[in-house]
């Protein structure tokens, strides 16, 4: 390894040290600095719920499955939409250039690759994704 | 269950601590936290006409976990007293108490044998710094009780008396 090289990873490290410090700092300085401890009344200085108020239950319950079946629609659409940026770039280029594929075929092509994946809907349609009622796994 | 006992920092240096405590002073960020009419004037000292933010404690925090000052501002009626509790235990160190208002000094105009409902002064429930007399206090009052609370977390005062005329 010769000398400029060794010089670039020593800067590397350098800086690489430095944003750790700067990440990590605050919070060790927070912890050698703060107090401990608070006092307190009634020994609720770690409630989570900061209105005062008890709080009811656990946040750590079950929610609805509804939303993850939307959520999973969701992701669907945006791969959709991910495929379709490359695709628009090369389609640009041939319709300028008219290289090996032609504008008619290129367009019939997006249009093949958006309509099956365009098919999505009527699948999550036909299996009641879009009806928002609770699920019940209940065997019986 | 509760204590007034706390850890102190790992680190302390005497300089240092002079520091915090000038920024701290002059930077006291108060709760939003109005249990009675005293709160009214509490909100008309952080608005325009009166200006707290000249003082440099307007930033009303709605957590109890942002704030430094608690300003018990009316009667504490026992119905309160969980909440109250509650939100001074979850303000972190270094924490202080005003107690505004003759309700939360002593219960002021509720007090008579045989009452039931409230508790006679917010230093039955935790370690008050300051108390601010008046039925409601004026808001002039509260910067002055601001300003005395700033004095005892420096050990000077910054700005001047106000002579009565």
């Amino acid at each position: 390894m010769d000398k400029q090289a060794t010089l670039d990873l020593l800067y590397v490290a350098a800086f690489f040290l430095g944003g750790l410090g700067f990440a990590a700092g605050p919070v060790i300085i927070a912890l050698l600095l703060a107090p401990r401890t608070t006092r307190n009344t009634a020994g609720k200085s770690g409630q989570l719920i900061e209105c005062g108020m008890e709080p009811i239950g656990d946040a750590w319950i079950r929610f609805g499955i509804v939303y993850y079946l939307y959520a999973l629609m969701f992701v669907a659409f945006a791969v959709d939409i991910l495929f379709l940026f490359p695709v628009a770039l090369i389609y640009r280029k041939t319709a300028e250039a008219a290289m090996n594929i032609g504008d008619m075929r290129a367009f019939i092509e997006i249009l093949l690759f958006v309509g099956i994946l365009s098919l999505i809907i009527i699948y999550a349609w036909k299996k009641g994704v879009f009806k928002w009622e609770r699920k019940n796994f209940n065997r019986q | 269950m509760g204590t007034q006992e706390f850890q102190p920092p790992i680190v302390q240096f005497a300089p240092l601590d002079k520091l915090l405590a000038l920024g701290r002073a002059n930077s006291l960020w108060p709760m939003t936290f109005g249990i009675a009419c005293c709160a009214i004037e509490m909100m008309a000292t952080g608005a325009s006409r009166f200006d707290l933010a000249r003082f440099g404690a307007e930033v009303f925090r709605p957590s109890p976990r942002h704030c430094d000052v608690m300003i018990v501002c009316g009667t504490i009626s026992k119905k309160m007293v969980p909440a109250i509790k509650t939100l001074y235990d979850q303000m972190p160190e270094p924490k202080w108490v005003i107690a505004m208002g003759n309700c939360a000094i002593s219960g002021g105009p509720f007090v008579f044998d045989g009452q039931y409902g409230i508790v006679e002064g917010a230093d039955q429930l935790f370690p008050v710094d300051v108390f601010i007399p008046g039925c409601p206090p004026r808001p002039e009052a509260l910067i002055e009780g601001i300003i005395e609370l700033e004095q005892k977390i420096t050990g000077f005062r910054r700005w001047p008396v106000v002579e009565v005329e």
